[in-house]
């Protein structure tokens, strides 16, 4: 596969150094820039090794979790029963192939070529075993119970969810919900999984080193030896794929992309699989309570140029995206939806037309209330959504109002401040995980009547018995057809409709790698990226 | 000095339970649920209630907020700091993995910034606004006006960058240390610079000073032997603070330099709520501090025997 997309990049200039000094301003965690320029090497042959400059470590504390996608382990060492192709599709992997069986059962019918890195045979046994421990932690909204998995032959498993679940395959293509592990193994510990990569060296926070697994059933890795190197901070990675000291780098800074380019070093960027939206707070108490008014959120709708966010503001490293999920997912049906036009002139006619009068300082008001909003930024993190708040807050300004910015330093207190409700308008970018289309409009917009600190999401943003009917369609079949065809009725009525949610763009992951790199295919979904397709010249 | 020590010690209990109270509550007293953010992590989702209400027995949340601390403390006495909510590991073991990685670079970085301060403010002040003074001064001040970030870039920019002598992060070699020492020495190399010469200045205007050199003693056994010994007391109690400091606010350059230490690992635990952690690392910190203030303490009385241990 070839590299999707390259820019090429100037050598740095004293401007360009400063700036990447004066980045480490907002540090540490944050995004910051950098330059670029590693000596050239002459190109040779594949199969060489691989260093990658990877983000925080998170194999051993959260080796069940999503985040191994992200890492060796996923994908990789381990595997799971069924993939996700680049287009958010389902595929086979361990399981060759699958059925539903009426009323609430699936059965997958495993390869029979596959060992363990310990040398165990893969059968359903392990299926049976791995679902168990999904089990143990209450199923992880995939339903299965203690009791779902039956063997039915050495290569047949039947899986009934403790409830009805059409989607099942869709949820079990995420790496963190459904990893087939060696049974008697803790992954935590040791990872022995059945992936093209077996684990040959693992220090936490420091780096993982995983050589090809000879007996793996799939084509073998491209590559001699794979090795993460962690490093929490995005300039340090800049720097060492800057050095030669890696060849690959996740997360490039948006505002260090640009600059990406010389010394054979490029910018190689993912198809769509992460969004930026806002949500309406439509349950909010006063002072939070304009939310409630649909003539707003659709006036605010109208008021943002996403054209200009992305182009201007995000440097072009946004997609256009009409709805949160990748636009591939909801395939015909995904037409249906179409945002709202940037049109700010009428924005102003709706606010004028429902009484909210221009002052004398040019924000809105009527009744004595003034139209002020507050958005709060802080999931995952508030230096993701940087300067997207400032950007929409100089243009609902430019129709009368105000926005105020609350920026939150991490996703607790986050979630702490969305269970108080204490928010207008909420920045959040997220990232699609699996093949369910449902997913994200299940899981963030589905009421529910417990209380806010169990479900704020349910409390600050679910639209009601309406909304909910049109996801009920979302689990009523298991064509994929009828799944999109239901996803894309809940996002024309979330974003088109009531206005609840406001897509600003849809989000691709940026790597930086260097000229050893000779095919690198990011995966929109970062917690899919595979890296047995990867190859890089032999040789440093 | 036995009894005083003993003393001591024992005073260590009541300030220990204190810094254990404190721990406890600013970890369990921020805003943000632990199962929540770790469920959230996991799964990419918010959780549903029954998860959440799953999760928040196996963490052992539910209970009132006083039997948690007596249940924490109870164990913390008997060495167990309780489990990581997210590596689920032990956390006493969790930091007695990374605190030795800490401890090598915050005495290296000490040791670097004595070799270099101490000299230099001595020779400064002998040589008061001399062309040597106003270097050491004007370095003085860049070292501690400079940002740990902003040195540790132009650090790895120099030597790994443009010249590729060291490598850009990680650890295992004695090179990987070099940078992010040197990172926190100039620091601290700065303060103490200038503390030693105020100090040897002071010291040398007085008295006894005028006194010693009056008597026919060498230049170099008035400066070592009557003025730096005496200057060092106020210097050895900057020592211990600095030591303090490096051992438990290294987070920053341990990031930038993906060194594996436990102020990474402490930050990380708190954007997770992860309690055990939190708690554990606070009071084991504030053990070392009082540890450490126990050493500068003692250190005093060797200094100048003047300083006598006194029963009250």
């Amino acid at each position: 596969m070839p590299i999707r997309r390259s820019h090429v990049l100037s050598p740095v200039d004293r401007r360009q150094f400063l700036r990447l000094l004066g980045a480490g301003a907002a540090t540490v965690a944050s995004p910051s820039l950098a330059r670029v320029a590693s000596a050239p090497r002459r190109l040779a042959q594949g199969g060489g090794e691989l260093i990658v400059g990877a983000p925080q470590d998170r194999t051993g504390s959260s080796s069940n979790g999503r985040y191994r996608g992200m890492y060796p382990p996923a994908w990789n060492v381990f595997e799971t029963l069924v993939g996700l192709s680049h287009d958010f599709a389902v595929e086979p992997a361990l399981a060759e192939s699958w059925e539903f069986i009426a009323p609430n059962t699936w059965r997958f019918i495993l390869r029979d070529d596959v060992v363990f890195h310990n040398g165990a045979p893969f059968t359903a046994e392990a299926v049976q075993w791995s679902m168990a421990r999904i089990a143990d932690e209450g199923g992880w909204g995939m339903y299965i119970g203690e009791d779902s998995t039956k063997i039915v032959d050495d290569h047949t498993v039947d899986i009934t969810p403790t409830e009805e679940n059409f989607i099942l395959p869709l949820q079990l293509s995420q790496p963190g919900a459904g990893p087939i592990l060696a049974p008697g193994t803790d992954n935590a510990v040791e990872r022995i999984g059945t992936g093209p990569f077996r684990e040959v060296e693992y220090v936490p926070d420091q780096q993982f080193v995983g050589e090809p697994f000879p007996e793996y059933w799939g084509a073998p890795p491209l590559l001699s030896r794979m090795t993460f190197r962690y490093m929490p901070d995005p300039t340090t990675r800049m720097l060492a794929l800057q050095a030669g000291e890696v060849d690959l780098i996740f997360d490039v800074p948006r505002e260090a992309a640009a600059q990406l380019g010389s010394g054979g070093l490029r910018l190689i960027t993912s198809p769509v699989g992460s969004y930026e939206a806002l949500y309406f707070n439509i349950h909010g108490a006063a002072p939070f309570e304009l939310g409630q008014d649909p003539v707003i959120r659709e006036a605010v709708s109208h008021a943002v140029d996403t054209g200009a966010l992305i182009e201007g503001a995000w440097q072009g490293l946004m997609e256009p995206n009409h709805t949160m999920v990748p636009p591939v997912m909801l395939g015909e049906a995904g037409n249906s939806i179409t945002g709202l036009s940037y049109d700010p002139a009428v924005a102003a006619q709706m606010l004028d037309a429902a009484g909210w009068t221009v002052g004398e300082d040019g924000i809105r008001q009527k009744d004595g209330r003034r139209l002020q909003l507050t958005m709060v930024v802080g999931y995952p993190s508030a230096e993701i959504h940087r300067p997207m708040p400032e950007f929409v807050q100089a243009q609902l300004l430019d129709i009368g109002i105000a926005l105020e910015i609350v920026q939150i330093p991490d996703v607790g207190a986050y979630r702490d401040r969305l269970v108080r409700g204490e928010g207008d308008l909420w920045a959040e970018n997220g990232g699609q995980g699996n093949a369910s289309p449902c997913a994200l409009a299940v899981e963030l917009f589905t009421s529910s009547e417990e209380s806010p600190e169990v479900n704020p999401y349910a409390n600050a943003f679910a639209p009601g018995p309406e909304f909910d009917a049109l996801l009920a369609e979302c689990v009523a079949s298991p064509e994929i057809e009828d799944v999109q065809a239901a996803a894309a009725d809940a996002f024309r009525y979330l974003i088109d409709e009531q206005h609840i949610v406001l897509p600003l763009g849809g989000v691709i992951r940026l790597y930086g790698a260097s000229e050893r790199v000779l095919v690198f295919e990011p995966h929109p979904s970062q917690f899919h990226q595979r890296w047995d397709t990867t190859d890089v010249t032999a040789g440093a | 000095m036995s009894r005083y020590l003993l003393r001591r010690i024992l005073y260590l209990a009541p300030v220990w339970l204190g810094i254990s109270f404190v721990a406890f509550a600013l970890a369990n007293l921020a805003p943000g649920d632990p199962a929540s953010i770790l469920l959230q992590s996991q799964f990419g989702r918010p959780p549903t209630a029954e998860e959440l209400a799953l999760k928040r027995e196996e963490l052992g949340l539910n209970a009132p907020f006083i039997a948690r601390y007596a249940t924490w403390l109870r164990d913390a006495v008997a060495g167990d700091f309780g489990t990581s909510y997210t590596t689920g590991e032990p956390v006493f073991q969790e930091l007695a993995n990374r605190f030795p990685n800490t401890l090598q670079l915050a005495v290296i970085s000490l040791l670097i910034a004595l070799t270099i301060a101490l000299p230099l403010g001595v020779l400064s002040a002998l040589k008061r606004d001399s062309l040597l003074d106003h270097l050491t001064r004007v370095n003085a001040l860049l070292g501690a006006a400079m940002p740990s970030y902003w040195v540790a870039y132009l650090l790895i920019l120099m030597f790994a960058v443009w010249l590729p002598l060291l490598p850009v992060a990680g650890r295992g070699t004695w090179q990987h240390l070099v940078l992010p020492s040197v990172t926190l020495a100039l620091a601290a190399t700065a303060s103490l610079m200038r503390l030693t010469r105020a100090e040897m200045l002071e010291v040398l205007g007085q008295d006894y000073v005028q006194t010693a050199r009056a008597k026919g003693l060498s230049a170099r056994a008035v400066t070592l032997r009557h003025a730096f010994r005496n200057a060092l007391i106020t210097v050895v109690t900057v020592v211990g603070m600095l030591f303090g400091g490096l051992l438990g606010g290294t987070v920053i350059v341990e990031t930038i330099f993906a060194w594996p230490g436990i102020g990474k690992f402490v930050v990380d635990s708190i954007f997770y709520r992860d309690y055990p952690v939190i708690q554990g690392f606070v009071l084991f910190m504030g053990t070392v501090f009082i540890l450490v203030n126990l050493v500068v303490d003692l250190t005093y009385a060797w200094l100048d025997p003047r300083i006598q241990v006194v029963r009250p």
